[in-house]
């Protein structure tokens, strides 16, 4: 089980978050013109990569924060955690 | 009766405490402290069982978890238990056990027909037939193959038995109280680290209990047996036993399972009867020592073949002989051990060493005791059936190649010993790489990757001084670094006997002429010539081996037999150990209780059950409940006789004639606090918002980015920067963490805090063209006419004392309100509408009621929006803006989304009107067409219309829009019926919306 | 090659099975071929037998980085179905389910398919009709399916709980009577010793490094044990295709999660079909050894690793008590784990790329086992003809940009919520 350091909140088990996927997709701004290719990259495209991938956990039984989570999809290390706003280089 | 196998001066069992105890029907006695496979030793009962292909007869090999024989079926405190492994159960009074896989009994098995016909049953042999006649495998073949397979019988009752789970963190967590458990623990527990000490076994002390050792000037018994006191009295410590630490997972999060109760007749009322610990542990200690691995020879199977260390354990511990004549098979010293044991006791060992002049310590010791020894000989076959009669043995040439003069030698009992097999179970469930180390010819934990050490013989050190030199030295690193504490415990001189070398040994050699059966796996019959085929036939990787021959995959997962497969593997493909590989070692290391796993979420407890505030009048008023989700709404409040199409019919129909009230408690509910809070819900519905007025409602449809439909509801500008939001039952949580995601990741500019207050609120929905009137007697002080609370108004009010909200908004399709106070004030308001309703004739409805008004008047909900509609297949596109963009918008220009004859809800009615059409119907054109028949569309919801009193479904029809007036068919073959409909609007009732604004 | 029958079987059990050949040859690379299939597990070999036998094409490869059969081909639940509501899912897994009928005939291996039939049980009237839309959608696919009410459910089932200490009773259930089990790891051999017999090379222990393309088109692969020329390539890589994809620089619908299964001791004969819980997310069979074999959720989170965490097992088990309370007694012995190919919509993709040559079969979520015979056909076919089968003509990959999604359970694009 998965001990996930929430930014806000300290360490706590992975059964008091869920899980939001890939955090390095990043929405299109609103009310611009966009892209079929860009749409569909924001919608359905995925790196998913092995090894290093920087995803989202919503502490969702607990401070309900969106926080991001920098982990190896390989060995489920866990390098960092961060909150929403943190800019992380990947 | 007299235990002819009981030793009266040893042994570690409490001989004062008769305990009786039955099997296969006998009666038989042991005592306290005995397992149930001592107690039939000392009875001189070794045929417990038989093996699952070729029932061959079986008895006790090991004394402990690695037991890959003596599987019973146990009864306890009335329940029956499969495939407990006799070495581990222990005694208790009353216990009962018999033999599994085998009929009628296990002394005169039919099944073993199959050890006679074993040429013809190779590993694998079910691949290359039973392919003719085409359908004789699953009618014929499969059936008796399934018949014969299984071990024990599950009860099919519910388990009576209560199991619970226990959260608990520590420093080191330390698996194993052998030596370098112990040690370890002693000295990180002095260092003021949080320690959790298991054992699996009801002893500690792990090899102490059974070695010849001394350390410091105690036996290593009594070392043990009063460090353990020391360690139970501090309070930094939790020492376990019969505590098997089975898995280690993520993070430095691993789990046992303690039996509290197993080895008691019964479990009390609030005793449970194992618990499950999920442990986090800053370190672990890994010391849980090896298991002694066979050397391999003809009929090994044969019940009075045992591991050497076992015998000794049967006879250290339990006081129990495995035979009078023993023969000691050995490639080590260890098993001079076990021979000395026997002469101690009075009884001649023969002891054969595959090595040629090996020199030490022990084995002088051996000698000068008088104990035969004869080195360079090997145990060429047992012979015996249901038990070892004699021996063949026969000295062995330098190169293990030969046999010489083979002779046979009368024994009851073949002690054998391949040395030692670290286990690394937990090390390499952790993700660490394992190395082979030739010097052992076995695996041991390469560098770690948790926090976590391996040691003493689970990391491949066989010697007590290496061991607690390196335990001590580590428990008091470990600790340190987590309690920056410096004490330091000193390591204890020992002294224990120095041992020579191993040999590489471990397969006899066939005899010219003979086709003895060698197992490696004894409980799934997998024989070195069955690893031989799979290598000839193609199948080399050793996942390939396993997966063909089953090597390793019975219930003991190969404890006993995977590293001489590996061996074998090795010396056919001409190919170091190393580079065959291991198969991949997996939770559980021991099989364990599913019950203990589930712990206490069972029956009722499954899952959380949720009420509304007003469930108890419900109850009392004789409501007939549904699951919505996790909550019981009321489907129907039943009256007399009535079924759930009369009574849904009435409160329907009194909705639509008088007024009705419906608890609507269940819907989620949003508050939506902050300045930005109209641009935000703006961005979050399709529908436009920044104009929404102070005091009103509006209805609004959200969507995923994908375009699809996720949710409907109303949202009511409280005040000037609040909102409150409702969402469907089913969506309440998704939509909140859909809210926050964009708050927080999307928006963070955005100035909008959202909170559920789904638990805050009840809700009652009054509806009918009478509600007005209920209002206004329930509401006296405000004026609640069409002007002052029009349709999707919104007032704040005082309900007899108590703080109410009053929305204006209809899911009916009527003259409808619904009613909010606090949640502790439902009972309150629900009980003052009914009160005050009598004079209008109210009645409550249920869901099903509901259901038939949002239906006939086309409204959407969870059968329409599933997950696959868009706003317009359900007749929402009104709702979507073309001017602002909204979550979700961009994904509606795609093309299957504009399709001309896109699907689109209608009405359906049956030309009969009479005929009910089945929900999950397809509509179709011709329905005598060959398959498969073109589908159009399918039955969403079906009703009663009330209004019209005939029947009314909704429908998802291609071409929806364009094909109101056409006839068609609703087929539902899976009931026989096809029924010509005609497809109208959906809007059945008052299509105009005049009700709700009237 | 050697036929197998009882005859053979007997034959050389007098010569100690000592004349056994091999099933297949463990092949070293050459340096060309006209078609490579990466990926060694059911679906490639699958392909390359059905390349082989179907369109005549028998200069192949199929290069495995690991051991034939080590994917999820040996890791699944071993369920066979074809009980899908959507024509295009319908249509292929019926097909399937013609070819699983008569393989072991085909392939001469016994691959055991035992068609127990498979119950799915609903815990409410909406689930009953949701049921009803899926099953009569069958029907009208000329698919087996019959709508259970409790009693009939009782009856196949008694082991179920139909007791009143449940959470969420049984209101019934949808059956496809033809669906049910096969012997997994013997699909793979059995496709292997064919795909061998007409000249297919199979080459373990063989990784893929990289791709060699120009001008749009596929001229071959580098591998760990060298660059093979290839006319035209196929991917049937589940669970590792994004990073295949990576090295083509080409960004797919999918996700890649782990999905866990457990058996539990071998018990003798208890439950005859393949059971699904409708209420959560547990199916169960028990298989010819006697072991109840179970499966559920995915661990939840992107992963590569063959490893799960027990918190979903957990869950998996307490709906298996939910439903079989009999579970509770009985003790988990095995647990495992596949990764899996999740895609956007729940249904796979087997199609073309835009570079010339170079063919697709991924994203075959929870149903990729049952999927392997029709999979194999088709994507043959699409390799062969350069262009889609009629049956794997909605598996397109541009189906997420158009629109014309092929969603089971409507649940969208977060993958890891089952």
């Amino acid at each position: 089980m998965l001990y996930i350091k929430c930014p806000y909140c300290g360490y706590r088990s992975q059964n008091e978050f869920a899980y939001g996927g890939d955090a390095t997709v990043k929405r299109p701004e609103l009310n611009k013109e966009v892209t079929d290719k860009e749409w569909d990259n924001f919608v359905y495209l995925r790196k998913s990569p092995r090894g290093k991938h920087l995803e989202l956990w919503h502490h969702v039984s607990g401070c309900r924060q969106w926080i991001k989570v920098l982990r190896d999809t390989n060995t489920h290390e866990i390098f960092n955690t961060y909150k929403s706003e943190d800019k992380v280089e990947t | 009766m007299t235990q002819s196998f009981r030793l009266d001066n040893t042994g570690l069992i409490n001989k004062n405490k008769k305990i009786s105890f039955k099997f296969n029907g006998k009666n038989y006695f042991g005592y306290e402290g005995d397992t149930l496979a001592s107690a039939l030793i000392a009875n001189g009962v070794h045929l417990v069982g038989r093996s699952f292909k070729y029932h061959r007869p079986r008895g006790f090999f090991g004394a402990g978890v690695d037991e890959p024989y003596a599987i019973v079926q146990l009864s306890r405190n009335g329940e029956t238990d499969p495939n407990v492994r006799a070495t581990e159960q222990e005694l208790f009074e009353g216990l009962e056990a018999k033999s599994v896989n085998c009929w009628p009994s296990v002394n005169f098995d039919i099944g073993a027909i199959n050890n006679f016909l074993n040429i013809f049953f190779p590993a694998g042999f079910y691949y290359k037939t039973f392919m003719w006649p085409k359908s004789f495998w699953y009618k014929i073949y499969e059936p008796f193959i399934r018949k014969a397979a299984g071990f024990g019988s599950a009860s099919t009752k519910h388990d009576k038995e209560k199991y619970e789970h226990k959260y608990e963190y520590c420093d080191l967590l330390i698996a194993g109280s052998g030596p370098s458990g112990l040690a370890s623990a002693y000295a990180a527990a002095k260092n003021g680290a949080r320690v959790i000490l298991a054992e699996d076994k009801p002893r500690y002390g792990g090899s102490l209990l059974t070695s010849d050792v001394s350390i410091g000037n105690q036996s290593g018994k009594d070392w043990a047996d009063n460090i353990i006191t020391e360690l139970k009295g501090m309070e930094n410590v939790i020492v376990k036993n019969r505590s098997q630490i089975f898995g280690y997972y993520d993070h430095n999060m691993l789990v046992m399972s303690e039996r509290i109760t197993d080895h008691l007749p019964k479990s009390d009322k609030h005793t449970p009867k194992q618990r499950m610990w999920y442990i986090r542990a800053k370190q672990v200690v890994i010391s849980s020592g090896s298991i002694e691995r066979p050397i391999v020879f003809g009929n090994n199977d044969t019940p009075g073949v045992v591991l050497a260390s076992a015998a000794k354990e049967y006879m250290k511990v339990y006081g129990v002989l495995v035979g009078k004549k023993p023969v000691i098979f050995t490639n080590n010293d260890s098993a001079y051990e076990t021979a000395i044991e026997f002469k101690k006791n009075n009884i001649n060992p023969v002891v054969l060493d595959s090595r040629k002049n090996p020199q030490s310590e022990i084995i002088k010791e051996a000698l000068s005791l008088g104990i035969e020894i004869k080195f360079s000989h090997v145990v060429v076959a047992a012979k015996g059936y249901k038990k070892v009669k004699s021996c063949d043995i026969a000295m062995i040439s330098d190169n293990k190649e030969n046999l010489i003069d083979i002779s046979n030698i009368k024994c009851d009992c073949i002690c054998v010993s391949g040395f030692w097999t670290p286990t690394i179970h937990l090390a390499s469930q952790s993700g660490s790489k394992t190395k082979f180390i030739e010097d052992i010819d076995a695996f041991v934990p390469d560098k770690s990757k948790q926090k976590e050490i391996t040691l003493g013989s689970a990391n491949g050190v066989f010697t007590l001084d290496e061991t607690l030199k390196t335990s001590f030295q580590k428990g008091y690193e470990l600790s340190k670094e987590i309690t920056n504490q410096d004490n330091k415990l000193q390591s204890p001189q020992v002294s224990e006997k120095q041992q020579s070398k191993h040999d590489k040994f471990w397969c006899v050699p066939l005899p010219n002429g003979k086709n003895y059966k060698r197992f490696l796996d004894f409980q799934n019959d997998v024989a070195v010539s069955d690893i031989e085929l799979a290598l000839r036939e193609g199948y080399r990787s050793i996942e390939h081996v396993k997966r063909y021959t089953t090597l390793g995959m019975a219930t003991d997962q190969g404890k006993t037999s995977n590293l001489n497969g590996l061996q074998l593997v090795s010396n056919i493909e001409n190919k170091v150990v190393p580079a065959v590989g291991h198969t991949t070692f997996r939770p559980p290391y021991t099989p364990v209780t599913i019950g203990a796993i589930v712990g206490r979420e069972i029956g009722k407890h499954s899952k959380p059950t949720r009420k509304s505030p007003m469930h108890s009048w419900h109850e009392k008023n004789n409501a007939v409940f549904v699951d919505a989700g996790v909550w019981l709404r009321p489907r129907y409040y039943k009256k007399g006789n009535e079924g759930l199409f009369e009574a849904s019919k009435r409160e329907a129909e009194n909705v639509r004639k008088n007024v009705g009230v419906c608890d609507v408690t269940t819907l989620g509910k949003i508050d939506v606090k902050g300045k930005d809070s109209a641009e935000f819900l703006n961005r979050v519905y399709t529908n436009a918002w920044l104009k929404l007025p102070v005091g009103k409602a509006r209805y609004g449809v959200m969507l995923r980015e994908d375009g699809v439909v996720m949710d409907d509801g109303t949202t009511t500008r409280i005040s000037e920067n609040h909102y409150h939001m409702t969402t469907t039952t089913a969506q309440a949580a998704n939509v909140l963490s859909h809210l926050e995601y964009y708050l927080q990741i999307v928006w963070p500019e955005l100035d909008v805090n959202v909170v559920s207050s789904t638990e805050q609120w009840a809700g009652a929905a009054i509806a009918g063209p009478k509600s007005r009137d209920l209002l206004q007697k329930i509401f006296p002080d405000i004026d609640v006419s069409n002007d002052a609370l029009p349709f999707m108004g919104f007032l704040e009010a005082n309900l007899f004392g108590v703080k109410a909200r009053i929305f204006r908004i209809s899911f009916s399709g009527e003259l409808a309100y619904e009613v909010n106070v606090e949640s502790d004030n439902g009972n309150f308001m629900w009980e003052k509408i009914i009160e005050n309703g009598k004079d209008f004739n109210l009645q409550p409805y249920g869901t099903e009621a509901l259901s038939t008004l949002r239906i006939e008047m086309g409204h959407v909900a969870g059968s329409e929006l599933d997950g696959r509609t868009i706003p317009y297949d359900t007749g929402l596109d009104g709702l979507v803006s073309k001017k602002k963009d909204f979550i979700g918008k961009r994904s509606l220009l795609r093309k299957a989304f504009n399709e001309t004859d896109r699907q689109r809800i209608v009405g359906v009615v049956p030309l009969d009107k009479k005929t009910s059409i089945p929900e999950g119907s397809h509509l179709v054109n011709d329905p005598k067409a060959k398959m498969p028949i073109l589908k159009l569309g399918h039955i969403s919801a079906s009703c009663w219309s009330v209004e019209h009193n005939n029947p009314f479904s909704l429908a998802i029809l291609k071409d929806g829009k364009n094909m109101i007036g056409s006839k068609l068919y609703a087929m539902s073959p899976l009931k026989n019926k096809t029924i010509p409909v005609e497809i109208v609007s959906s809007h059945y009732v008052d299509p105009k919306g005049e009700r709700v604004r009237s | 090659m050697q036929k197998y029958s009882v005859l053979s079987l007997i034959k050389n059990a007098f010569s100690s099975h000592k004349d056994w050949e091999v099933a297949w040859k463990d092949q070293d690379p050459k340096k060309e071929y006209d078609v490579v299939i990466i990926g060694g597990g059911g679906h490639g070999l699958a392909t390359a037998y059905y390349l082989a036998k179907e369109h005549k094409i028998t200069n192949i490869a199929v290069i495995e980085k690991g051991w034939i059969g080590g994917g999820n081909i040996g890791r699944n639940t071993t369920i066979i179905r074809s009980n899908y509501m959507h024509d295009e899912n319908a249509l292929f897994y019926e097909k399937g389910m013609e070819l699983w009928r008569s393989m072991s005939q085909d392939l001469n291996f016994n691959i055991m398919f035992s068609p127990r039939g498979i119950i799915n049980l609903a815990h409410s009237d909406a689930q009953m009709n949701a049921y009803a839309r899926r099953g009569n959608s069958m029907k009208l696919n000329g698919i087996d399916a019959v709508l259970l009410n409790r009693e009939e459910v009782k009856n196949k089932v008694p082991i179920l709980d139909f007791s009143d200490n449940v959470r969420f009773p049984i209101f019934g259930g949808l059956m496809q009577p033809s669906a049910g089990t096969a012997r997994h790891d013997a699909v793979a051999w059995g496709y292997a010793r064919q795909a061998d017999s007409m000249g297919v090379d199979i080459v373990q222990h063989c990784e893929v490094t990289g791709f060699d393309i120009s001008n749009g088109k596929i001229k071959g692969i580098k591998t760990s044990r060298g660059d093979i020329k290839a006319k035209k390539v196929g991917l049937c890589v589940a669970g590792s295709t994004s990073i295949l994809a990576d090295m083509l620089n080409m960004t797919l619908p999918i996700e890649t999660h782990l999905l866990q299964a457990c058996v539990s001791e071998p018990i003798k004969p208890l439950l005859d079909h393949v059971v699904t819980f409708g209420a959560g997310h547990f199916y169960c069979s028990q298989s010819d050894k006697g072991e109840m074999v179970m499966g559920g959720d995915l661990d939840g989170y992107n992963s590569y690793a063959q490893r799960g965490n027990l918190p979903t097992l957990q869950h998996v088990l307490t709906e298996g008590i939910a439903m079989f309370p009999f579970l509770s007694k009985l003790k988990m012995l095995r647990t495992w784990g596949g990764i899996m190919d999740m895609s956007m919509d729940g249904s796979p993709i087997i199609d073309k790329t835009h570079i010339q040559g170079l063919y697709l079969n991924c994203g075959w979520c929870y149903g990729g086992f049952k999927a392997t015979p029709a999979s194999g056909f088709t994507f043959a076919h699409t390799i062969a003809q350069d262009k889609v089968h009629e049956l794997n003509a909605g598996f397109r990959l541009d189906r997420f940009s158009t629109g014309h999604l092929i969603d089971e359970k409507g649940l969208g694009t977060k993958t890891w919520i089952s």
